[in-house]
């Protein structure tokens, strides 16, 4: 009885904020909305920032205008077309290397598989910035030995934007199939289809949402790769996010944040689609 | 059973197949280059003669030696605590937060916090140049507020602190509601229930409960901050040095191939060992498995 009333007593006080927790309250919305202010103020800032009419950052601008986004893809052509280019090799060819190891990965089972699985996601670990300097430096002593010219080539560049797509590829067809049912194929190959047919006809439908997100991450990954990059440029082959960092040393005005504001729509769409086709975004972080 | 055995043998055959290609990348375009990187960290440098092949452990003992080094050594490591530790109490509310909601445009917020994930930091970094620089949006606004005309954030280690504590936020925020999601609801109602307050409710049984995922999201933000590339570049300014742009500086401007190698291992294995202490620190039942 007593016991129960206390129970009670103690109820009603906690329905009553007190002082003390109030200040918690007030406390924890004030580190919510700081939290939102630092992830978001700088990218809205962006966006208002690229419709200003003038040369450098002068507020309140003179006018508005749209000019700076007709000047984004002359001003950074070059740079964008080698990025274009190295994702045009990088994207598919991550796709045929990593989806046959995801495959391996979840199917079969043999020792020194978790070793394997390590290796290959890997990349997604070491500093890219140790990376790109490691490649270029092996790039440079292959050279020397068999005279080929790789260092500050194209090839090298891309196998380094391979190692760099390959693991999310990897990554992404693992979860795909993961906990999927394997009796539809159990069924397709005792009514008589061969293996190669069970795949084509069964799995590889299955697969179909990992691939697409796996396609579209890899692109991202290649789009956006900065520090294993700074290594493997070379005079005339530079790709956009170095370009980028190249022009943001000495300048920051308007035409930076429209092309930023771009690259954000890009992104933001491609996150949008495979959200809404492909696979809900919040299941990767788990 | 001679048909079970051949037919496990052709299974690995192909998963070898399979497996072959990625793997053959990997040893080629990572671990070799590692391997040599190390070998590269080895030898001498002169700056006439550029590379003498030896192996000395002369670049990291003058690294340790260095005032130098070992200052942007220290500033890396600090800046990397500070940014992360502010990462956490900035990044839980909002996690916690949305872990909790049950808006219909939940699934829009994550879109919305995977977004910047995705920018690229030099693209990121843009907003707050703008905010920042001299003349950006702070600087004007105090001065008209406060009348100070000399305060400039913009090349100090506190911009590089908000970078990269605005660039690895999202990062902690979408780690930590995972964590909060797999919390049942039902423990606070009923720590609330038996007469917890909010705060005591979180810091007996959400807060105990959620340890094991937060110890990973601190220790994956702050090797995330060790290695930051862009930030301490564009928002420190050619003057502030820390070790990932160090690499590049000693490699691109003073061609010094060892002495980068020598860098990049040094701050490999700081962010190694300093991740592996902090796992050690956690008590063993709050510890992920």
């Amino acid at each position: 009885m007593d016991a129960a009333r206390g129970g009670e007593v103690r109820a009603w006080r906690s329905a009553v904020p007190d002082r003390g927790s109030r200040l918690v309250g007030a406390g924890f919305w004030l580190l919510f909305a700081g939290g939102l202010v630092l992830i978001f103020l700088p990218l809205v800032l962006t966006v208002y920032l690229s419709f200003f009419d003038e040369k450098l950052i002068i507020f309140p601008p003179r006018a508005y205008t749209t000019q700076w986004y007709s000047e984004v893809i002359p001003h950074f052509a070059s740079p964008l077309l080698t990025t274009l280019e190295v994702a045009a090799i990088a994207v598919p060819g991550s796709l045929l290397l990593g989806v046959p190891a995801g495959l391996a990965l979840v199917r079969s089972d043999f020792r020194g598989k978790g070793a394997i699985a390590t290796l290959l996601l890997a990349p997604l670990t070491v500093p890219l910035i140790a990376v790109g300097l490691a490649v270029y430096l092996f790039a440079v002593s292959v050279e020397e030995v068999t005279g080929a010219p790789l260092a500050g080539s194209f090839y090298v560049l891309v196998a380094g934007h391979l190692l760099v797509t390959t693991p999310w590829v990897v990554r992404l067809v693992v979860a795909s199939l993961v906990g999927y049912d394997r009796s539809a194929e159990e069924a397709a190959a005792s009514l008589g289809a061969r293996p190669l047919t069970v795949f084509r006809r069964v799995t590889l439908p299955a697969m179909r949402q990992g691939l697409i997100a796996a396609l579209l991450f890899s692109f991202i990954a290649t789009f956006g790769e900065l520090e294993m990059t700074l290594f493997l440029i070379s005079p005339g082959m530079t790709t956009l996010p170095i370009a980028l960092l190249g022009y943001l040393k000495y300048h920051i005005d308007p035409l930076i944040a429209a092309t930023t504001t771009l690259q954000m729509v890009l992104i933001g769409s491609i996150l949008a689609f495979i959200d809404r086709f492909v696979i809900r975004l919040g299941q990767l972080v788990r | 059973m001679a048909r079970g055995a051949r037919g496990e043998q052709g299974s690995a055959r192909l998963a070898g197949a399979l497996l072959g290609p990625a793997t053959v990348l990997v040893l080629l375009v990572l671990v070799a280059p590692l391997a040599l990187l190390f070998r590269y960290s080895l030898d001498k440098f002169d700056p006439s003669q550029l590379i003498i092949p030896a192996v000395t452990a002369e670049n990291y003992i003058s690294f340790v030696g260095s005032r130098f080094y070992l200052d942007i050594l220290l500033r890396t490591i600090e800046v990397a605590a500070v940014s992360t530790a502010l990462c956490v109490v900035f990044g839980a509310p909002v996690a916690y937060r949305l872990a909790r909601t049950t808006s219909r445009y939940k699934s829009a917020m994550v879109l919305a916090l995977m977004l910047p994930l995705f920018m690229g930091a030099t693209a990121r970094t843009v907003g707050w140049m703008i905010l920042l620089s001299h003349g950006g949006v702070v600087n004007l606004t105090l001065r008209t507020l406060a009348g100070h005309s000399r305060f400039d954030l913009m090349y100090t280690p506190t911009a590089v602190i908000i970078g990269i504590l605005s660039f690895n936020l999202p990062y902690m925020v979408l780690m930590l509601q995972a964590v909060f999601e797999r919390i049942d609801i039902s423990l606070e109602e009923a720590a609330s229930g038996l007469g917890a307050t909010p705060l005591r409710a979180f810091a007996r049984v959400v807060g105990p409960l959620a340890l094991p995922g937060l110890s990973i999201a601190t220790i994956l933000c702050f090797i995330l901050a060790m290695n930051a590339y862009a930030t301490p570049v564009l928002l420190g300014g050619p003057r502030f040095h820390m070790m990932a742009p160090q690499v590049y500086v000693e490699f691109a401007s003073n061609n010094n191939w060892p002495l980068a190698a020598s860098v990049a291992f040094v701050l490999m294995a700081t962010t190694i060992a300093l991740a592996v202490l902090a796992n050690r620190l956690i008590p063993d039942r709050y510890r992920a498995p």
